[in-house]
């Protein structure tokens, strides 16, 4: 029995209107995210990766929007929903932690005033005894203390403040969880804190876990399938070992050997040239200007997508 | 052995008085020497909070010390005369984190690398000056025809660094402080841009002072490493070691919390590990409250730096039996690159 697929993108594309010419940014992109399974999706800045978490929740604010491509949520296609269903699908069905959420917090509202928001915007009305054990047991979920409900923002520390951004985000059971670099602000100590929360919470709820960054190593410790994006196409996708251990777009390879290591110390080697402009691609393939395979072909057309395997894909005309 | 600075017994505290209350303090009791002689990098590694930035300010001059003294060449940067204050302004070079905020916008980017060679007549004449800005962006892996002539926005994050980068090369400085140069850029433009910087230590023999929170940048570019926790210095010595056999309860803390880039899943461990103690109003040394082999003498003083090895100094009881460090020894420490011994088969190995 093929397990049981909770998020299916498909050929997913968003589009910015720039004085200077349309930007793609988000290409054609498909994936599937099965339940319970943790997905990475890696990229530096401008692949992407961001825009294609807020499409996903029909978030894109003009001058952006969505060009084309569809997105099912447990079999319900999301672009078919009218604006209220889908505001009743997002933190419900699926919650974002968006970047620098911590900051984000309501600084002149105690937590448990935030977290009763989310929920009263969702139809959930509770008694104040209900409302109290409800938020104390999602505090308790985060590994904070019940004393956190009364507290503001500014009085809980870094990782306190995510932890709390994560309890508003599963207040209502979602099935889907996004997190677009939950950790970055975060010293390495307090980011292992909050990654073990969100794996203990997905645990308990049976969620599934996006996570949107470009931390390598936290993506090889913590996600079970990764996404590689560049130019606002997703390159390629595969188990987590496989990409550490055997990448096949030229990309991803070079990625990953510019990483540096605690292992040995040796020379340092980034990626020459840099990442194209988006609303200056170049043609055919656009990593050709920076990929040592590169051959006339890659420079004249667009690799298509291939399966390589269930859940693995990459586009590449080498690989 | 020509000492270039010397920072001894600096302390630096923020805000207290009246009306403000406690005050914080960014250093505590910190000294260490840089040695003109022998070029290297020198990584200060630390958590926000850790003083490492306050640490850069105080080398840059930026500001005073609280306590204890800065000396270039040997003479306190509050007493230097005008020409003083010039050589030192050239031999010590910032590079600071924020590719984008250095800039002003009004300007094309040939301006932050023309103001130097004006103001210190750097070049006889203007071609002279234009080559050798040429060759400081050639020596960041720049191509100066497609940066010179350029507006900030023109130009990306990596390339506005590499160009910060270029201006503190062509005043031939002696020390570079950078302050997180790379944390603001894409990974696959770290290395690249951290490997400029190794090239100016090792061709230039220009020291580095590199300040960060990344610890594998750190053991990747560096010869020595400072560690860094809540404003006192927990660990020091040859990065190799530091990294590999951590001495200070802190540094293996730090070390084991970074995600490795490995099929190995280690890094999610169960719950309550960590070690957390309230011990209001101690004395003692600053890590006691999360410190898992904390003794009951470590609330009621700070340990003092032991020197461990001849490359190491480490802030901990647990080595009281290793004599005590004096402030003068640190830049033995911290000397420059370190070749390690290779192992002898068959002695210390099966």
């Amino acid at each position: 029995m093929s397990p049981h697929s909770i998020l299916r993108v498909h050929r997913l594309r968003v589009a910015f209107d720039h004085p200077l010419g349309t930007v793609q940014a988000v290409d054609d992109v498909s994936f599937t995210l099965l339940a319970n399974e943790r997905l990475g999706l890696a990229g530096e800045s401008g692949s992407g990766k961001s825009t294609l978490a807020l499409a996903i929740l029909r978030m894109i604010k003009p001058p952006g929007h969505i060009q084309g491509g569809e997105v099912h949520l447990d079999g319900t296609e999301l672009s078919s929903l009218d604006q209220e269903a889908i505001r009743r699908v997002r933190l419900a069905g699926i919650a974002l932690v968006p970047q620098g959420s911590m900051n984000s917090l309501n600084p002149v509202m105690r937590i448990q005033a935030q977290i009763a928001d989310a929920l009263a915007d969702h139809g959930v009305v509770l008694s104040k005894a209900e409302l109290a054990a409800r938020v104390a047991d999602l505090l308790r979920r985060v590994g904070l203390r019940a004393e956190v409900a009364d507290l503001y923002p500014h009085e809980l520390s870094g990782g306190m403040k995510q932890r709390a951004c994560i309890a508003i985000a599963i207040c209502l059971s979602p099935k889907v969880i996004i997190a677009d670099e939950p950790t970055s602000a975060l010293d390495v100590v307090v980011q292992r804190q909050v990654m073990e929360t969100l794996a203990r919470v997905q645990r308990d709820l049976g969620a599934a876990v996006i996570l949107v960054g470009h931390d390598m190593g936290l993506m090889a410790q913590f996600v079970d399938r990764l996404g590689i994006m560049y130019a606002g196409r997703l390159v390629e996708i595969a188990p987590i070992g496989e990409i550490i251990t055997r990448p096949r777009h030229p990309y991803t390879q070079m990625l990953i050997s510019s990483l540096p290591s605690l292992e040995a110390r040796g020379t340092m080697h980034g990626i020459p040239g840099l990442a194209p402009l988006l609303r200056d691609l170049p043609p055919g393939c656009a990593f050709h200007p920076r990929c040592p395979k590169a051959d006339a072909r890659c420079r004249t057309e667009k690799p298509a997508v291939r399966d390589l395997a269930p859940g693995q894909q990459v586009a590449c005309h080498h690989a | 052995m020509t000492t270039l600075m010397e920072i001894r017994h600096v302390t630096k505290r923020y805000g207290g008085g009246r009306l403000s209350g406690e005050g914080m303090t960014a250093l505590s009791d910190l000294s260490m020497t840089i040695d003109a002689d022998r070029p290297s990098i020198t990584a200060v590694v630390g958590e926000s909070g850790s003083g490492k930035t306050t640490l850069a300010r105080i080398l840059l001059g930026l500001t005073p010390p609280t306590e204890g003294e800065v000396l270039y060449r040997g003479q306190d940067l509050t007493s230097l005369s005008g020409e003083q204050r010039r050589d030192f302004r050239r031999d010590v070079q910032a590079v600071f984190q924020d590719p984008y905020e250095v800039y002003n916008p009004f300007y094309r980017v040939d301006h932050v690398l023309n103001t130097p060679v004006n103001r210190f007549k750097l070049a006889a004449n203007r071609a002279e000056g234009r080559e050798l800005i040429a060759g400081s962006l050639r020596a960041v892996g720049l191509r100066p025809e497609e940066i010179l002539g350029r507006f900030p926005h023109q130009l990306s994050g990596g390339q506005r660094q590499r160009i910060m980068v270029a201006r503190a090369v062509l005043m031939r400085p002696r020390l570079i402080v950078a302050d997180e140069p790379v944390s603001m850029v894409d990974a696959s433009l770290r290395a690249t841009i951290l490997g400029s910087l190794r090239k100016l230590t090792d061709e230039m023999g220009i020291s580095i002072i590199y300040i960060t929170h990344d610890l594998a940048t750190a053991y990747q570019v560096s010869d020595n490493i400072l560690v860094m926790y809540r404003a006192c210095v927990a660990e020091a010595g040859a990065v190799e070691q530091v990294v590999k056999q951590p001495q200070h309860p802190y540094t293996q803390l730090l070390i084991s919390s970074i995600p490795k880039v490995s099929t190995t899943r280690d890094w999610l461990a169960d719950e309550g590990d960590e070690t957390i103690r309230a011990i209001p109003g101690h004395d003692g040394c600053r890590f006691v409250e999360r410190c898992p082999v904390a003794m009951a003498r470590c609330a009621g003083s700070i340990p003092p730096l032991y020197r461990t090895e001849a490359h190491r100094a480490t802030a901990c009881f647990q080595f009281d039996a290793s004599p005590e460090l004096a402030p003068a020894e640190m830049g033995q420490v911290l000397e420059g690159a370190v070749a390690l011994p290779a192992p002898v088969k068959g002695v210390n190995q099966p």
